[in-house]
């Protein structure tokens, strides 16, 4: 069932992509790709590398060595701003809206700088508010985001990246920390953004989420790749479960599923 | 509502402007110099509260000063040119270099980028002093009065600089450069992330801010008649662009013009009472508004004194 030769356009390819700090290989020569509207979860313990690969391909990070190509076009190595022009958006893992600015003006200012060409402060602000109702934050344009709640904030983060009209969208455990009915809310949410033409790449840590809503999942265990596939076959894989129970074992993570 | 809002802050305005070009007819000799000192503060500061925008603090402001100061004074020494003219060409000097310096610097962030600024302005005095025969050394430059010494001119001068800098900052308020500068000055790798270039804004944001310390350093050089290194390149000039828009109320227009305001009063009030108490004062000034108002004065006001005006029951 491996889907080795991807049936739909791919969008991002990485490449034996290799990350080190010091001494730690944080991602250690890791490929795998997302294919265009497809959704691929990175799945994997604590300090698998999943967020790293996440600052690799925004550009926070650059790479030791491999490529990362969206669209047929290397990004390895360009700066955040540029890599986000190119189209790719994401959120933060912990929730960094600009506390300052109103929920619409933190997506004003993704949809004012974040795309080519540029579009007029009017339109911008068009927009911002029609994603702010998309992502259901309609009522709290003018708020600001010290007086939203936990999952609110999560949707500026969303409605912010989705602001930059990304062809990739990277979701960084949008999901964890949420109640079991928020979580429900904020599976429909991507599955909306899916039935828009959305390609979306998700670190998720919730299971429910990860089986429901992914095509494909990669698991990561120690800055590698130890598993690819769709997300039921995935789950039996026995590195995967080592790689899970082994964790169980040492006491110092929760079991995933 | 939305009329009655405009008309509230349009009539204060207009009587503003008004007071502010009957001034000269209205006071002596003295108090239009205060006034025109004051005015070129209230240009310093506001130009430093520009970079301050992006998050950037600057301890070198002397050193645009400086360079404002001084490419206009030997400008006219060397080659007669008018002094507004002047002005305008140590304005864009005084670009030219902060583009330089700029790209060289702001992408460091915090602290780095501040010491950067005083070694910049510091190394200037240096330069200065080591070149005698270019720049005078440290037997400065002088000029002949500003416009023949007629200080209602310099006033109407320096006070159209001023409505420059508010023009531009009002503007900068209105585009998305006010989002791109927030941003930034909000958290540098989100901006990043969503499509800012840092450096790019940051820089755009130091050279307008140098433009008008510039010009503000080449009105001071005609208008004062004499400049030394010591006194144009001296870290109090940089201090004094910052504590000034601290105490007023960072990133906001009226701000650092509130700020200079009541600073040069009280400097004034000290300077006259006893000797070097301005220099206390600054100190205590600072420490006090960063302690007790990180806001400042327009933050103190928002914050404390308008609520208390707003609940009160039958309002």
């Amino acid at each position: 069932m491996r889907k080795d030769a991807p049936a739909k356009m791919t969008l991002l390819q990485v490449d034996r992509l290799t990350k080190h700090f010091g001494g730690l290989a944080a991602v250690h020569d890791v490929s795998f790709h997302v294919g265009e509207r497809e959704i691929v979860s990175l799945i994997g313990p604590n300090g698998a590398g999943k967020t790293t690969i996440f600052n690799l391909v925004s550009g926070v990070y650059r790479p030791n060595s491999g490529d990362i190509r969206l669209g047929g076009e290397s990004i390895a190595g360009l700066r955040p701003f540029d890599i986000c022009r190119k189209g790719v958006g994401r959120t933060f893992q912990i929730m960094q809206p600009f506390p300052k600015m109103t929920v619409l003006e933190n997506v004003v200012t993704g949809a004012l700088f974040g795309r080519k060409p540029k579009v007029s402060m009017k339109t911008a602000e068009g927009e911002a508010v029609e994603l702010c109702r998309l992502v259901g934050l309609g009522d709290k344009l003018k708020a600001f985001p010290k007086n939203l709640t936990v999952p609110d904030q999560k949707r500026i983060e969303i409605a912010r990246a989705l602001a930059v009209r990304p062809k990739l969208l990277l979701l960084d455990e949008v999901m964890s920390g949420l109640t079991p009915t928020e979580t429900d809310e904020a599976i429909r949410l991507v599955l909306k953004l899916r039935e828009t033409g959305a390609t979306i790449l998700l670190i998720e840590h919730v299971m429910k989420v990860v089986m429901g809503i992914s095509d494909r999942v990669v698991v990561l265990h120690h800055g590698e790749k130890i598993s690819e596939g769709p997300p039921f076959l995935v789950v039996d894989d026995p590195k995967v479960i080592e790689a899970y129970l082994g964790k169980m074992v040492d006491g110092e993570d929760e079991p995933a599923c | 509502m939305g009329s009655s809002i405009r008309w509230k802050t349009t009539l204060p305005l207009a009587i503003l402007c008004a007071f502010l070009l009957l001034f000269p007819k209205l006071v002596g000799s003295y108090f239009l110099h205060l006034a025109v000192s004051g005015i070129l503060a209230m240009i310093l500061a506001s130009s430093w509260d520009i970079l301050a925008r992006t998050g950037q603090v600057s301890v070198g402001q002397a050193g645009l000063f400086g360079i404002g100061a001084y490419s206009s004074a030997l400008l006219y020494q060397r080659y007669a040119l008018p002094p507004v003219l002047g002005m305008l060409a140590g304005a864009l000097i005084a670009t030219f270099v902060s583009i330089f310096l700029g790209y060289l610097t702001l992408r460091l962030r915090g602290i780095y980028f501040s010491i950067t600024t005083i070694a910049f302005a510091e190394a200037l005095t240096v330069i200065w002093l080591m070149t005698p025969d270019i720049t005078g050394g440290a037997m400065g430059v002088s000029t002949p009065p500003l416009f023949g010494g007629d200080r209602e001119k310099a006033y109407y001068l320096i006070l159209a600089i001023l409505a420059a800098v508010v023009a531009v900052v009002w503007l900068i308020e209105q585009s998305r450069l006010n989002f791109a500068f927030t941003a930034i000055r909000e958290n540098e790798d989100v901006a990043n992330v969503l499509g800012i270039n840092p450096t790019k804004y940051k820089v755009l944001a130091f050279m307008i801010s140098a433009f008008f310390t510039g010009f503000a350093g080449g009105f001071y050089s005609h208008y004062n008649t004499y400049i030394i290194p010591y006194e144009v390149f001296n870290l109090g000039v940089s201090i004094a662009c910052l504590v000034m828009p601290i105490f007023g109320g960072l990133y906001t227009i009226a701000g650092p013009i509130l700020g200079t305001v009541l600073i040069k009063a009280i400097e004034e009030y000290l300077r006259v009472t006893f000797s070097y108490g301005h220099q206390i004062a600054y100190g205590l000034i600072l420490v006090l508004v960063v302690l007790f108002m990180p806001e400042g004065l327009l933050g103190l006001w928002r914050g404390k004194i308008l609520p208390l005006f707003r609940s009160r029951p039958g309002r």
